[in-house]
């Protein structure tokens, strides 16, 4: 009975708690000047922005080759708001990889690229990171829907 | 060997403007000035400073500071008149500060600086003279390309401006706090690098206000025409009246009226032909049912800029639907939109733009 009522009490807090994830926007959305060639601007949600720990991989496919390349994130005026600047050439087909981690929870974010930004319907979040076949996935997906 | 005048004449200029040079001294300045450009930017300088000071209105002081002076200056002052010049002394010293002040003021104001203005194609007029290459203009010149002409103007170091074929466009102000140009007709491609709020055009119809962008901005004599973002923020504002256009948007403006509404380009075309009707208040067809039918999440810019151009019934249907769009985030109340609170409307609209 005492367990019963000692986990009914946790409810609202669980459900009140935020899970910790990524929002992407147009760098219009970091209301930063300085940020206004980036690709794409993201913040985390559901954590203490000066705990959360983010880094972003661009992973390609270019001319059937597999190719990885680490993104320098940008820190905007805002905490917790970071921007990307495209470190990917025009050839291929790429996605950018954003991983975070806050105490003690990991998120993860694939976003496909297209020839004019990010693709915001076709991004895939994740309560952890990527794995390395949802990346390949991802590319995959953006290969096939390029050729269709 | 080097006579008086194959030197500089910088301490001659002051006398010469002045009338205190012999006749022979004064013809031999001048005849360097012929030769010496620096000379001749000096002499010029000046001139607009005396010019500046000229232009100075005289400001009576009041009669109380004579009394003040006329005490200071008799022997059996009172104590008590000490105060009283000390406040004239005061006075006098304001007085001085505000002169110094109007001139550092107006020197600054002063619009002096060159803009470089660069051909493109074919032969681009600076007040109406055509230019070569490059070339440049000042604050007050006007900027014309004809039907076959462009050209490209470096906007101090903040960036550039792009004239399409017949375009007239004029520099305004060149300072390094702030940047005008006023667009008379035509287009511009304006490419800017700068904190918001220093480059300003403006158009018979308002002023586009850079907010960190790139744009274009066409406009017929009238202002009627089309503001398109292609980088970062713009701000159309007529009369107080502010449109926000972000990358990916357009602002239609149109003469003598409030800005328009701003719509993604991608929107549907539905929805910017009901926008339309709805600015020009041709009710039929039900305009705001179409644009609120036809809204996706991301138009939620355009129903942010509606919640302030409908009466209050309209008001009530566009933030319904923006909440079933794009939810209503804390800090944000329905009556605190409904009634138009600034900060709450500026609290959604910076959480809507994560969606934009």
């Amino acid at each position: 009975m005492w367990r019963l009522i000692f986990f009914m009490s946790l409810v609202p807090t669980i459900a009140a708690a935020e899970t910790f994830t990524f929002a992407l926007g147009n760098p219009v959305a970091s209301q930063d000047f300085r940020v206004k060639t980036a690709v794409f601007v993201f913040r985390t949600e559901g954590c203490e922005p000066t705990h959360a720990r983010v880094d972003a991989i661009a992973e390609g496919l270019v001319n059937g080759v597999r190719r990885s390349v680490d993104v320098k994130l940008a820190e905007t005026a805002k905490p917790g708001v970071y921007a990307v600047y495209p470190v990917w050439g025009p050839v291929g087909d790429w996605v950018v990889n954003l991983r975070g981690a806050c105490d003690g929870a990991s998120a993860g974010a694939v976003v496909p690229m297209g020839p004019s930004g990010f693709i915001r319907e076709s991004a895939r979040f994740f309560p952890r990171l990527a794995s390395a076949a949802e990346v390949d996935a991802a590319l995959q997906a953006l290969s096939q829907g390029r050729q269709k | 060997m080097k006579t008086l005048f194959s030197r500089h004449v910088s301490s001659k200029l002051l006398p010469l403007i002045d009338g205190e040079l012999s006749p022979r001294e004064a013809q031999q300045v001048q005849a360097h000035l012929t030769t010496c450009t620096r000379c001749r930017v000096d002499y010029e300088k000046v001139r607009s400073a005396i010019a500046a000071l000229d232009e100075l209105q005289t400001a009576h002081a009041p009669d109380s500071i004579w009394a003040a002076i006329e005490a200071a200056h008799t022997p059996q002052t009172a104590p008590a008149s000490v105060g009283s010049f000390r406040w004239a002394y005061g006075f006098a010293a304001a007085v001085a500060v505000i002169l110094v002040a109007a001139v550092v003021w107006h020197f600054a104001g002063r619009t002096d600086a060159r803009w470089e203005v660069r051909r493109i194609e074919g032969s681009p007029a600076i007040a109406a003279r055509h230019i070569g290459d490059v070339a440049s203009a000042r604050a007050g010149e006007w900027i014309e390309t004809d039907s076959a002409s462009r050209a490209a103007v470096q906007v101090g170091n903040i960036g550039s401006v792009e004239l399409s074929p017949n375009t007239r466009l004029r520099i305004v102000t060149a300072r390094a706090d702030e940047h005008r140009l006023a667009l008379a007709r035509g287009e511009i491609r304006a490419s800017i690098s700068a904190p918001p709020r220093l480059f300003f055009v403006d158009t018979p119809a308002g002023t586009a206000i850079d907010l960190g962008c790139e744009y274009v901005l066409n406009s017929d004599e009238e202002g009627n025409g089309l503001l398109r973002v292609t980088r970062g923020w713009v701000a159309f504002e007529w009369k107080g009246i502010e449109s926000l256009v972000p990358a990916g948007a357009s602002c239609p403006m149109r003469s003598r009226s409030v800005p328009g509404i701003p719509y993604f380009d991608d929107a549907s075309d539905r929805l910017k032909q009901a926008l339309a009707d709805f600015l020009s208040g041709n009710v039929k067809g039900n305009p705001l049912d179409v644009v609120l039918s036809e809204s996706r999440t991301r138009d939620t810019l355009t129903l942010w800029h509606l919640l302030s151009r409908v009466d209050p019934g309209g008001r009530e249907r566009v933030y319904d639907r923006m909440a079933a769009l794009a939810g209503v985030p804390a800090g944000v109340s329905r009556e605190a939109v409904l009634r138009l609170d600034t900060e709450t409307l500026a609290r959604w609209r910076e959480e809507l733009a994560w969606k934009w």
